[in-house]
């Protein structure tokens, strides 16, 4: 399977999905001209990841601004990882967030609540 | 145009407290623009991170809302040139940012905007995050690419209740307004 990359632009984040170590990255701010259109590749992307391939998957998040169809988008890829994890998959979701700005903070914690696979907060050290 | 009062214009601005203003057709670079400058001017007059992020969301809201609705469905058609030409303002009113756009509905459209800004606005912090999380898990994508939570998300961001208007206009269609008020301490 190949490596998911998106490049980033102004108002979508990059987007570096490797098959092989696991690690899905996404990073910098999503309010992109049209959300579906743009997460849609990146949900197969994981759907197909998910049923093909075993192993250990992390959900590294870097976004510092989500508008809301990129949000209801965000809901979508977590809910494929949270049915992963509980169907036995070992699932970990890490959302960095700038600690000087708590609205940051209070959207993944929003996030957080409606999952329980292992989802944690993470200050980050430099601008997003 | 050569009796066109420019300077009339901008003292309207200025008794206003009118910071940014932009009048014309939204598309999706011209918001990218306006969001870079929204924030560099927050950050220059030191306005705090959430304060920022909080008059940052609900102008991407609201630009959006406005670009999806007047690049939808029949706006296309030359009937509706008007329609295609949005207004969106951010003013410093005492101690609080207030985010204003407005454009011309379909007078159709009306009944379900008022209904749905209505009954949001009634609603508490905690009716609006219970609201927002069930629409999050029910939205299905709305004919202009939006998710259909931007007002519930402005209301949640809000200092005070929404403020909104409809203003019929004889030729059938109308002029909506919103303004959403943010606390900048």
């Amino acid at each position: 399977m190949e490596k998911l990359a998106i490049e980033p632009a102004l108002s979508s984040p990059s987007v570096m999905f490797d098959p092989d170590s696991g690690l899905l990255e996404i990073g910098g701010e999503s309010y992109p001209e049209n959300s579906f259109e743009f997460y849609a590749p990146i949900i197969s992307w994981l759907k197909q990841y998910l049923a093909e391939i075993d192993g250990p998957v992390t959900l590294s998040i870097n976004l510092s601004y989500l508008n809301t169809s990129s949000t209801k988008c965000m809901i979508d890829l977590l809910d494929e990882l949270e049915a992963a994890f509980r169907a036995g998959r070992t699932v970990a979701v890490e959302w960095f967030y700038d600690d000087e700005n708590e609205r940051e903070l209070d959207t993944i914690d929003e996030f957080r609540e409606d999952f329980s696979m292992p989802f944690s907060a993470v200050p980050r050290k430099e601008p997003a | 145009m050569a009796d066109f009062d420019l300077y009339s214009l901008r003292n309207v601005f200025t008794e206003y407290g009118v910071m940014i203003c932009f009048n014309g057709p939204f598309s999706h670079s011209v918001i990218e623009e306006l969001g870079i400058a929204v924030r560099k001017y927050l950050e220059s007059n030191d306005a705090p991170k959430n304060c920022i992020a909080d008059v940052f969301a609900v102008f991407i809201e609201q630009a959006q809302n406005l670009k999806n609705y007047t690049s939808s469905g029949p706006f296309s058609e030359p009937e509706y040139a008007r329609f295609k030409n949005g207004t969106l303002v951010i003013a410093r009113e005492g101690d609080r940012y207030i985010v204003s756009s407005g454009n011309f509905v379909r007078d159709e459209d009306c009944p379900a905007l008022e209904q749905s800004l209505s009954s949001v606005r009634v609603l508490d912090k905690l009716q609006l995050k219970a609201l927002y999380k069930e629409r999050l898990r029910g939205a299905s994508p709305a004919a202009g690419g939006g998710a259909g939570l931007g007002f519930i998300d402005m209301a949640r961001k809000a200092s005070d209740p929404l403020a909104f208007s409809v203003r019929r206009l004889a030729d059938g269609s109308a002029f909506f307004n919103i303004s959403v008020s943010i606390l900048a301490g």
